[in-house]
């Protein structure tokens, strides 16, 4: 709150927002779909938009590639408000066989087996994250917008070699617009209890 | 919400460790800020019983009494966040007190012990390592021989038998000791019907119902199925309800739910109960008749100095009832007298016939060995016959009066062990301390009763270190070798309770264990088995009670409904919890009636001395109508040495003032003399009350049951009984109104509010039922992360409780008899709020289905809402109570789905909008309209006696509909056409109507 | 013609006494005594500024507040401010479109109070409310949330309230000054010199200057004029539109406006009678001015008589037990002290001024602006706290003690006001020389003869 505090008039603040808005979605555009992600390797991460997480995990080749549905993994976000993230277990579903196909990918797969075998979770970087005043139920939007109805908020993950944010999830002008187009509540308390 | 078998726990330790990751907000502490989690941390294998953001419900038992009520817990990521009852526990169907609930408090103490402690040279403690605890008590254990002994407050069960049999097994002794114990009664019961154990009573179905001294609604016995049996007799439905008379100095609040209060001076109860009996038997044409002729209204009158004519009343009135109830064996009547007077009771039932009706022998519970033993075993450690004392689940040198010295008794044992999990008084005295489990963290069982057999497993990862007992246990058999090893040598006690209950197991044990820890336990009927009278039993000719002292009033120490014996003291929601008789909190006081504090001279707050023959203890007076002037009252439980931060050094420990003398096995509670002294001394009484009567406002309406029984309304009853009033608002201004607020709806349409589809939610809530326990506080504070702010704070009135229980006395002066009304006063959510216009922020604005909605994060502060509040519900976050209410880890115990509010931002009641919007989206996942019921309120779950409703009023079968048509129907200040959702049903009394004074109901 | 006797409304002096005695005030060396003042004005601004900063860290909680009371002394010390305003603008627009001679000696000393004091009283909005870093959420501005403040409330209307009388005062105040400032332009040197051409706006004095700034003038008072009225009924209706018992009365505007105004003369007394000793000014502000002033609070006074004696019968005549109750622990309750000193300190003492000896008697005078300025400070205190502490239901009633976050604001607030008056009156003509100038009586001479 006392950030809230320095940060001082809010007119500021929604300019910023909206200027930050702009900004992020033109970039989603210009993300360029020729490059062959496969080609990238975990130090050109650094390069990359976004934070650089522990494991250089592509969302352009699983969800992009290979066209696996995001709940696939990301399976609770359909059945509960809280997303949730996949399970180690999830990740080693696949990867006990799946171990890569150029020295790049084995390096980080190799990776996650280590961590698998020695029990001690990956700690991603998180990238959304909404106000803690904040209710946003994951099962409802995916109800009401289809399974992959996630791109709204989370960008086009498909061609993001690594995830980064898209949509300040925090502008309520964000979701208050979504809101006003599908003309859906805008009752506070659907939110804001 | 489907019951889980609990998953290993090496899940669960996986689940802590995204604690704060799923379930957003889940530890925020600061509501309105936008810090983020760092990391995100996955779950190694994910249990499929654990999604986050949806809560695992684990059913278990309830530790806070000797009764043993099932509970559901909550969890969410791995965190138990609140405790419910078990709607399929015999017990207490679903409902939950708020000890039991505070029991949560317990668990994430802040004060728990995380390893073994060692008492070192200097007198302190070192911690040290498991095996090195286990190998120390082994060794002791091994060296003491038969000089071995145990005090259990843990009640039957698996892990006792494991005990018992233990310290059996090396010769020595193990005491079962609680300090409610009801010595008393089962005495009784063995004089009476030759046999000790305690009869299950039938609240539900007793037609009148006398109870002496018994606070059945408090501390005695199963309260929460006696508040349901009493609700259902003594609530007004179809238009009768159960008489109910109460017989003791104080009017405590079971006598405050009676229909009459006969303050009889302690001791002189037992008249009482004798006249009931011959009444009773003469009606009855009991044999009994001839051995009771002697207790006539006029020898009773001259014992008891009651009006014999009134005496005769309640006499005739109990005998024409069938079935009729008479209880005794309350702490407030624990008397040297006290076994004549249950016995005397045993007589009023048996002659009124109410054995196999009301009173059922073999459904109660089994008595434990109680004061006399535990006193004796003291009285061997004084004599050094103890090399090592074993004190499990019970705090002794708290719960036993100074006077006894056993403190210094207990110092002569050469090794003595604890088990407590927070640092208590005997803890503090001992030599070794094993922290135990918590109940919510450990495998074991309880048998609360005949054929009840409850189960507890663990529904999380320890919050502290710590070892069950249990397995402490097995352990040190196998270090101890021999024959010990051999008997007790089940790997862990979770294989040994697995054993103890393959006995009895029906089907394949798998499935048969899977679905008793689904279901809590196991519950067979258990059938009662009545037995008759001891030859010469109805001669009973009791003497006076003896006091200690001659001094001038009776000291009458009673158990606290929070701090029950003591145990209550360290959880924060318990202090805070108003007593619903004094609306005092974080304190203890002493009671003096009015007449007394003038005749004194001393005014509330003032501290007094009180001087017995055993000892000296000072308390801020506070004045109270429903106690006897010759009497002066005291709550138990607090005045702790040690305990935590919460109750050490808090208030005074009235036990101070007893004697610890024995002659009948039980502690006679209520036997001392007390003188009082002035002091200078004054302390401020942190009351969260401001003025205690109503002023003829009609807030809390009632009505005698003749006119309810006419289905009048309240205004009608009151005009009936010859009331002065006019109506509240004019016929013309009620149309006026009328007219008007049709306008405001039309406003609403215009503005996409509340078209017919969208429900509105509305609450009712049944006075007749209500009885102040406060349990439905206690849930409150438990689902809406309400701050306690502390005693500094209530001194400035600035509790958060979004619901409180509003307690009015009406008459005490002037003769006319003392009455309590009790209602709960939450948000009311009007239709028109004015706290809603007045907002400059539409922080406060109505939701489209009618909540009286609160933005916390939009909120700025101006607290204008409050101050046009007329029901001042509305709460404010003065400081940074959110900062200072959860000491690590309290606040794990947090619901992930309220947001925690910061300093700055009004909060008030929601009726708990994130269970309605909960139950709205599983509704729509599952593509179904809501079902009335789905949604109830934390208040309205916990509810012991069923007294409040919720649901939508647009739905002509909900319940809450036909509630709110009840013509006992009434919103409160009507005047003020705010238009409230919840529904009072005006409380009904069963008695004769009394003509008003012209003032009364000035607020119409 | 008959010889006119003088008139007290004409000043005695020439013009060049008139400037000489003004552009003394300003360019005469500060003495220590004045030094020491603003040394003094100046600590308690910080004590005021420290203060504000423990709120912010800590919360409102320091401060006494005791719900049900969740208004207290800072809500009681803005309305006391706003309050004060009042006078000023009333002698200075109002006044001045009635063409009453004797306002100009003492006008422009009252409308510097009514800039302080409304500057003053717009910091308490502020202070009070819990999350002081966000009141700008009380502003109406585009967002992205869609979010805009809530038109209904009267928080909102004191919001706009405050800060038009804000903007119209100090417009007016400093339009005033223009000739004023030019004339004490050509007797000084230095940063002064610049800072007064700067605010002169190249005042020249002619004709066409002259003609457009006095119908300029009169519009701003025009404009003025009215917030008189309107500010203070916004203010009262922070109350009245409550359904308060003490607080929801129709008679709340014209009660508080009047009030205001008392106050607003109360503290110009306690102002003037110092000030006009310590710059020498006795010979422009005379009885006179003060006579006339004493009439104004002896009227205002009387308003507020009848309307403490109207309250007590409505709740008596309302029969609403609510009402009755409010108004009974007013009188009797725990908050009986300051019940009574409001009605002394405000119906009782200014009926002194029935008598001219104490209308003219600077003494007495300043003895009962100082009477005055705590009995109206009471006023709002017994209006704002005894009323909330006891509503509809006994249960939630409540008493306060106010500690020393709330006494500290109080006083914080007087040592703001104070060092803006102080640092003004010494650097701008305190009396307005041009007005002055123009009520000096023209040498009579005789008429032409022969007709024209």
């Amino acid at each position: 709150m006392h950030k809230r505090f320095l940060i001082g008039l809010g007119m500021v603040t929604s300019v910023a927002l909206g200027a930050l808005a702009l900004t992020s979605r033109d970039t989603d555009a210009q993300q360029p779909a020729a490059t062959l992600p496969a080609a990238l390797t975990a130090a050109d991460s650094a390069a990359l938009k976004g934070p650089k997480q522990p494991i250089f995990f592509r969302h352009d080749i699983h969800a992009g590639q290979l066209k696996m549905e995001c709940q696939y993994c990301h399976y609770t976000a359909a059945v509960s408000t809280e997303p949730g993230i996949p399970s180690m277990q999830t990740c080693m579903g696949c990867h006990l066989a799946v171990a890569g196909k150029d020295s790049t990918n084995r390096a980080e797969i190799q990776k996650l087996r280590t961590a698998w075998n020695e029990g001690t979770p990956v700690e991603w970087v998180r990238i959304h994250s909404v106000a803690r005043h904040v209710r946003f139920p994951h099962s409802q939007h995916i109800k009401a917008l289809g399974p992959n109805a996630c791109a709204s908020c989370h960008g086009n993950v498909a061609r993001m070699s690594q995830v980064y944010q898209v949509q300040n999830v925090n502008n309520m002008g964000f979701c208050i617009n979504c809101h006003i187009e599908r003309n859906v509540t805008r009752d506070c308390t659907a939110c804001h209890y | 919400m489907a019951d889980q078998q609990a998953a290993d726990d090496v899940d669960r330790r996986q689940f802590l460790k995204v604690l704060g990751v799923t379930g957003v907000g889940t530890a925020a502490l600061t509501g309105c800020s936008t810090d983020r989690v760092a990391k995100l941390v996955p779950y190694m294998v994910q249990d499929e019983n654990q999604v986050p953001g949806i809560p695992t419900v684990y059913a278990s038992t309830c530790t806070e009494c000797a009764t043993g009520c099932g509970v559901h817990v909550i969890t969410r990521e791995g965190r138990a966040i609140k405790l419910e009852g078990n709607p399929e526990h015999p017990v207490n169907a679903g409902t939950l007190c708020s000890r039991g609930q505070a029991g949560l408090q317990a668990l994430y103490n802040p004060d728990r012990i995380g390893a073994p402690l060692a008492k070192n040279a200097a007198g302190g403690f070192d911690e040290i390592t498991w095996e090195d605890a286990i190998a120390r008590l082994a060794a002791r254990l091994g060296q003491a021989g038969n000089r071995v002994a145990a005090i259990n407050g843990y009640g039957p069960s698996t892990f006792s038998q494991l005990l018992e049999g233990m310290v059996g097994q090396l010769g020595g002794t193990t005491v079962s000791w609680q300090p409610f114990a009801r010595e008393a009664e089962s005495r009784a019961n063995q004089r009476t019907f030759g046999r000790d154990d305690l009869p299950a009573y039938d609240f539900g179905v007793a037609r009148y119902i006398v109870s002496f001294g018994a606070d059945f609604l408090e501390t005695w016995g199963p309260t929460m199925e006696q508040s349901r049996g009493f609700a259902a007799s003594h609530g007004f439905n179809d238009g009768t309800m159960a008489r109910h008379v109460y017989v003791g100095p104080r009017m405590n609040l079971t006598g405050a739910n009676a229909d009459e209060w006969l303050d009889v001076a302690a001791g002189s109860e037992v008249f009482v109960a004798l006249l009931l009996a011959r009444a009773a038997a003469e009606a009855k044409g009991s044999p009994l008749a001839g051995d009771l002729a002697r207790w006539t209204a006029a020898e009773v009158s001259a014992r008891t100095g009651i009006d014999a004519a009134r005496l005769t009343r309640i006499a005739n009135e109990f005998a024409a009832a069938t079935p009729s109830l008479a209880v005794a064996g309350g702490i407030a009547a624990q008397h040297r007298g006290a076994i004549d007077l249950c016995h005397a009771v045993n007589l009023a039932n048996v002659a009124a016939g109410n054995l196999g009706q009301t009173v059922n022998f073999g459904l109660g519970s089994t008595p434990t060995a109680g004061y006399g033993a535990v006193q004796g075993l003291f009285a061997r450690m004084e004599r050094g016959e103890v090399a090592v004392a074993i004190v499990h689940e019970a705090n002794p040198l708290y719960a036993m009066p100074k006077s006894g010295n056993f403190q210094a008794s207990f110092a002569k044992v050469g090794f003595k062990v604890s088990t407590a999990n927070v640092m208590d008084e005997t803890a503090a005295a001992s030599d070794l301390i094993l922290p135990n489990l918590h109940a919510l963290e450990r495998w074991d069982d309880s048998f609360s009763r005949p054929g009840v057999r409850s189960l507890m497993q663990p529904v999380m990862t320890p919050v502290r270190p710590g070892m069950h007992t249990g397995d402490v246990l097995l352990k040190v058999a196998q270090a101890l070798g021999g024959s010990a090893a051999a008997n007790f040598a089940e790997p862990s006690f979770e294989a040994r309770l697995q054993a103890a209950w393959t006995v009895g197991a029906t089907g394949d044990f798998p499935t048969f264990w899977r679905t008793s820890l689904a279901r809590g336990g196991v519950f067979l009927p258990a059938v009662s088995s009545n037995p008759t009278l001891v030859d010469g039993a109805a001669a009973l000719d009791p003497a006076a009670p003896a006091f200690d002292g001659d001094a001038e009033f009776t000291f009458l120490p009673y158990p606290s409904l929070m701090y029950h014996d003591g145990r209550g003291a360290n959880k924060p929601w318990l202090l805070e919890n108003p007593d619903p008789m004094t609306k005092i909190t974080w304190q203890s006081w002493a009671e003096l009636h009015p007449e007394t504090a003038r005749r004194l001279d001393v005014r509330e707050g003032e501290i007094i001395e009180l001087t017995s023959p055993h000892g000296a203890i000072r308390a801020q007076v506070y004045l109270f109508h429903g106690i006897r002037e010759d009497t002066i009252g005291m709550p138990l439980g607090l005045g702790h040495t040690e305990y935590g931060r919460y109750a050490k050094d808090r208030g005074v420990n009235a036990l101070d003032l007893l004697g610890a003398a024995d002659g009948q096995g039980y502690l006679p509670y209520v036997a001392t003399k007390v003188s009082v002294t002035k002091t200078p001394g004054y302390r401020k009484v942190a009351k969260t009350e401001g003025n205690p009567r109503q002023l003829g406002r009609g807030i809390i309406e009632q009505m005698p049951l003749v006119y309810a029984a006419q289905g009048m309304t309240p205004e009608q009853a009151y005009k009936a009984a010859g009331g002065e009033t006019h109506e509240i608002n004019p016929p013309r201004e009620r149309e006026a109104i009328d007219g008007w607020y049709e306008a405001q709806k039309e406003g609403w349409k215009l503005g996409n509010y509340a078209d017919d589809a969208t429900p509105k939610w509305a609450m009712a809530v049944d006075l007749s039922r209500c009885t102040g326990c406060s349990a439905c506080v206690t849930a409150c504070y438990a689902e809406n992360n309400i701050p306690t702010v502390g005693e500094e704070q209530i001194f400035k009135g600035r509790e958060m409780s979004w619901m409180r229980i509003e307690r009015y006395w009406e008459g005490g002066e002037d003769g006319a008899p003392i009455e309590a009304r009790f209602a709960p006063i939450m948000c009311q959510h009007c239709d028109n709020a004015p706290c809603e216009p007045v907002c400059p922020v539409y922080a406060a604005y109505h939701t489209p289905d009618g909540l009286n909605g609160q933005v916390y994060n939009r909120c700025v502060g101006t607290r204008y809402c409050s101050n046009n509040c007329p029901f001042k519900v509305r709460y404010y976050n003065w400081l940074k109570y959110n900062e200072s209410a959860w000491p690590e880890p309290l606040n794990l115990q947090l619901n992930p789905e309220v947001t925690v509010r910061a300093r700055g931002v009004m909060e008030k009641c929601t009726f708990c909008v994130q269970r309605i919007r909960g139950a709205q989206h599983k509704a729509r996942l599952e593509d179904r309209p809501l079902k009335d019921g789905e949604i109830v309120p934390a208040c309205a779950q916990a509810c012991p006696s069923k007294a409040m409703t919720f649901g939508n009023i647009k739905d002509p079968e909900a319940k809450v509909v036909q509630w709110s048509r009840d013509p006992r129907g009434y919103t409160m200040l009507e005047l003020t056409n705010v238009r409230p959702a919840v529904t009072y049903l005006a409380k009904v009394v069963a008695q004769e109507p009394v003509v008003h004074a012209a003032d009364e109901h000035g607020g119409h | 013609m008959a010889v006119i006797a003088h008139d007290p409304s004409r000043p005695t002096q020439t013009h060049a006494e008139v400037t000489r005695d003004v552009v003394r005030t300003i360019t005469e060396a500060p003495t220590r005594g004045y030094y020491i003042l603003v040394g003094v004005l100046a600590f308690l601004t910080a004590v005021l500024l420290g203060t504000v900063t423990m709120l912010l860290k800590h919360g409102l909680g320091l401060a006494g507040y005791a719900p049900p009371i969740m208004w207290s002394v800072y809500i009681t010390t803005f309305v006391f401010w706003v309050g004060i305003g009042h006078a000023g603008t009333l002698i200075s627009a109002i006044l001045f479109l009635f063409r009453s001679p004797w306002r100009t000696a003492v006008y422009r000393a009252t409308e510097a109070m009514t800039v302080f004091a409304v500057m003053t009283a717009a910091l308490f909005p502020i202070i009070h409310i819990g999350r002081q870093w966000i009141f700008y959420w009380l502003l109406p501005y585009p967002n992205a949330r869609y979010l805009w403040p809530n038109f209904k409330s009267p928080l909102l209307w004191d919001v706009f309230a405050i800060s038009t009388y804000l903007t119209v005062s100090s417009t007016f105040l400093m339009v005033g000054l223009v000739p004023d400032i030019a004339a004490v332009r050509d007797h000084v040197s230095g940063w002064r010199k610049k800072l007064y051409s700067m605010l002169s706006l190249g005042w020249t004095g002619a004709d066409s200057q002259w003609r457009h700034y006095t119908r300029a003038y009169l519009y701003l008072a025009a404009l003025a004029a009215p917030l008189v009225l309107s500010v203070h009924s916004v203010v009262s209706w922070d109350f009245a539109v409550s359904i308060v018992p003490g607080w929801h009365g129709t008679i709340f505007a014209p009660y508080f406006v009047a009030g205001a105004i008392y106050s607003g003369i109360g503290m110009t007394f306690t102002l003037l009678i110092p000030l006009r000793k310590m710059l020498r000014l006795e010979h422009m502000i005379t009885d006179y001015h003060f006579d006339n002033l004493s009439k104004l609070t002896l009227f205002t006074g009387t308003i507020l008589f009848y309307a403490y004696a109207m309250e007590y019968f409505v709740a008596w005549y309302s029969g609403s037990t609510f009402e009755q109750t409010t108004f009974w622990r007013r009188a009797f309750g725990p908050n009986w002290w300051a019940g009574w000193s409001m009605i002394i300190c405000n119906a009782f003492v200014s009926q002194l001024l029935w008598f001219r000896k104490i209308r003219v008697n600077l003494t007495a005078l300043f003895v009962i602006s100082i009477f005055i300025n705590i009995g109206m400070w009471f006023e709002r205190y017994v209006i704002v706290v005894s009323s909330l502490a006891n509503d509809y239901l006994p249960n939630a009633w409540g008493q306060i003690n106010p500690t020393w976050a709330d006494w500290l604001i109080l006083l914080g607030s007087f040592g703001w006001f104070g060092l803006w008056f102080t640092l003004f009156y010494k650097n701008f003509p305190i009396v307005a020389i041009q007005e002055i100038k123009e009520m000096i009586p023209m040498p009579r001479r005789k008429s032409h003869g022969g007709a024209h």
